[in-house]
This record gives C-alpha cells, structure tokens and sequence, in this order.
C-alpha cells in the first residue's frame, strides 16, 4: 500500500501538487519494513521503494539507494532495541529519521558547494515532515489492526 | 568481539551502507557504473507504470477539466447537460490539439533556429524530492540522448541531461544547487556564473559592484563554457543588491520558464564541448 501510494504520489500528483505537500511514502515504506517486518521478508519490502527512490530521485548514481537501505538497517535496529509500539513513539522515531535524512543531504550538498535552500525551503522541508510523520501513525493503526485481525 | 558483532551487525551494517552512500554522493567510484545494468533494469521495471500513471494523470486532468464547470446544474437541465458535455469534450478535444499543435510548431520553428540538431521529448514526471530540482523525459539513450546534452523551449533554458536509461532521461533542472554555467548579461554584456537556488530562481555569482546590473535585465547563456548554446534565455534579473561589506553583488534571476508547466522540451543532441561527469556537478 505504502508503494502502490508512493508511486500515485510522486507520478500523479507531482504536476499538481507542490512536493512539500507530498508525504514520503517511500520512506514510510522503507522505515515500517525496518520496524515491523522481521527477518528476509523486511529486507526484501525494503528493496523495490529503495529503487524506487534512487530512480525518482536525481542525486548521484545510486546514493539515495545506499542511504535508503542504510535507512532500512537502521529502522530495523531501533525497531529491535528502542522501540515502543504505540503513537507517541512511532511519531518520534519517524520525525527523526526524517529530519536527519535531510539534515545529511543538506549538510552533503552545503559541503559540495551548493546552496539551493533558504528559510522558505526550511518550512516547507518541516511541513512535509510534520506531514509525512502525521501520515505514519494512522498507517500504524491501520497495519497494527489488520495484522491483529490476521493473527485471529 | 564475535558477540558484539552478531549483537550490533544491524547498526554496523547501517554505518557503512551510509558511509557508502555519502563516498558516492561526495566523489562517485568508478566501479559504482559497473552497477548501471541493474539501474537499467530497475528503470524498464518502473518505466510502463510511471507511463501508465502519466496516462491516466493526462485522463483525470481531462474529466476534471471539462466537467468541474458543470457542478451544480439541476436536474431538469439533465439533457441540456449532456448534450453541453458532449460539446463540450469536443470542443476541448480540439482546444487540447490546437494548443499542442501550437506547442509544437513553437519547438520545431526554435529547433529551426537553434542550428543544430535537435530531439522534442515529452516531459513524464517530476522529481518531488526536497533536495534535488529535476524533471523525467520520456525519451532516453536509444535515441541518442547523453548526459550533459542542453534542454530547451522556445522560452529558455530547461536545464542539462543528468542521466540516461532506455525510454528514459533525467534532467538536472537550472535551479537546482548543483546546476552552474556561464551566463551574461544581454543589455551590458557583463559576465558571470548561474548557479540553481531553488524555487523558480538562479543566483549570479562573481559580479562585481562595479558592473552594470540592473533589475528587469535579460540574462542568457554565453556559451564559453560550452556547457549551454549561446543565447538561451535564463531569465530577468528581479533584486539586485549591493552588501558594503561584500565583494561582489547579490543578483537574483527569476527563471523565463516555469517547470511546473513544461509539457514538452527539446534536446538539443550535440555533446558538450566540456567533458560532463554524471552525478559530480
């Protein structure tokens, strides 16, 4: 669902809409496989948004795919270690996955030379965060229902 | 040391997939480009859904368009309706061609103009990342396209092709923070270096108080660096200012094109005179 969301979202929607009101799906999709799916079966959710986002994304050849899967790894240990599976927690762990995402490229493109973000660009950057992570619990609740009513 | 490893191999792992990412980011391998078969197929994989969601964004677009201005019509009115959405489909139908066709007869009259030889791509999604400015062309590699080549409208400068795959191109838009090229001013001739700041804007670096600049002056490309054909609108000066404590002037561009609106661009197919490196600008 996160997927089938991220690719509407950045082909559909991405002529109408400005991207800071686009939730990154592909990072939900990313971050729940990491959290939530254990074993194989996580890694392998993981793989297709990775190449989603390495392909949609025009950074260097194949940096948004190692960082994603960086991303996944780590998911997946604060999903083994920190984690506490309610609201608060998700919201938390999802706002700061998000914001050190962007903190890195911004630092990495600063570093390079660039300089393409001003304050306009910072509150958008937060809304889409606040947006994208808003979007995650409701996605929590909903999975954590259908994967109880599984389970029954 | 084995229990630490079999404790934190996650985190580990984790490390060095972003140490990775960040040494191909800051200064791309070599024997990362042995890994572009695999991007390709990645590319194929994806490449008929993003077109078949295009296709069904342009039909959406469509129905939206033609049937917004008959919300709230009664219902007596129910024939008159119909017959006015069965006019009205066709009268659009033939608006949308007469726009295209004009579109299009703009870019083959430039392409005329340009001098040399050129490809019209149709424009197939935008990058929606924060960080990074692009657009997807949905003509790739097969038909010549290479990285570094120039894209164009009628109205100005697109930006410069990033990357390439078969039925797919990837262009590195002017406003991006990593797009630079040698511009001028058209009315003084005064020189200096674009750089993408986001937005709908470009900044002019390295110009000198002491260099004529003013608001609602014409910037195009020189051509010097070769990254660019010569005379290619960029955009009009909207702020100029002039810091006491700074070397040079702060000149912000407002670029001739909206890239929100690009339905079309033209690939200008002759290799830059300077050598372009993927992912490094």
């Amino acid at each position: 669902m996160s997927y089938l969301g991220a690719s509407l979202c950045v082909w559909w929607l991405s002529g109408f809409v400005p991207w800071f009101l686009l939730p990154d799906f592909p990072f939900l999709a990313i971050v729940f496989s990491g959290l939530f799916v254990s074993g194989i079966g996580g890694f392998l959710c993981a793989l297709p948004p990775a190449l989603f986002r390495e392909i949609t994304a025009s950074g260097p050849s194949w940096s948004m795919f190692l960082g994603s899967m960086a991303l996944y790894f780590g998911s997946r240990e604060i999903g083994r270690r920190f984690l506490l599976r309610n609201e608060a927690s998700l919201l938390s762990v999802v706002v700061s996955l998000l914001a050190i995402e962007s903190f890195s490229v911004v630092l990495l493109l600063s570093l390079a030379g660039a300089h393409p973000f001003s304050i306009l660009w910072g509150a958008q950057e937060a809304v889409r965060i606040a947006w994208t992570s808003l979007i995650a619990v409701p996605l929590f609740l909903d999975l954590s229902m259908r994967w109880r009513r599984v389970k029954e | 040391m084995g229990t630490f490893f079999r404790k934190w191999w996650r985190l580990l792992v984790a490390a060095s997939l972003l140490v990775a990412a960040i040494q191909v980011f800051v200064r791309p391998s070599p024997a990362i480009e042995r890994a572009e078969p695999v991007r390709a197929t990645g590319v194929a994989l994806f490449r008929p859904f993003f077109l078949a969601v295009d296709s069904v964004r342009e039909g959406v677009s469509g129905v939206w368009n033609r049937y917004i201005a008959l919300v709230g019509v009664t219902r007596e009115n129910e024939r008159l309706r119909r017959e006015v959405v069965a006019l009205r489909e066709q009268l659009h139908g033939t608006r949308d061609a007469i726009l295209e066709n004009r579109r299009l007869k703009d870019l083959l009259r430039y392409s005329e103009t340009v001098g040399r030889r050129t490809l019209g791509a149709r424009v197939v999604g935008h990058d929606v990342s924060p960080w990074f400015r692009a657009i997807f062309l949905g003509t790739g590699s097969e038909a010549g396209i290479e990285a570094g080549m120039s894209v164009v409208t009628p109205y100005g400068a697109v930006g410069r092709i990033h990357k390439t795959h078969p039925g797919l191109s990837e262009v590195l838009l002017v406003t991006d923070g990593r797009f630079a090229a040698d511009v001028m001013v058209e009315r003084s001739r005064v020189r200096a270096v674009a750089e993408g700041i986001g937005g709908n804007f470009c900044r002019l670096k390295y110009v000198s108080p002491v260099h004529d600049v003013v608001v609602g002056d014409r910037i195009v490309f020189s051509g010097f660096d070769g990254s660019m054909p010569k005379g290619v609108l960029l955009g009009t000066v909207v702020s100029v200012d002039r810091p006491k404590e700074s070397l040079f002037q702060k000149v912000k561009v407002q670029c001739a094109v909206n890239f929100q609106d690009v339905e079309e661009a033209m690939v200008i197919l002759s290799r830059p005179s300077i050598p372009f490196r993927a992912g490094r600008d």
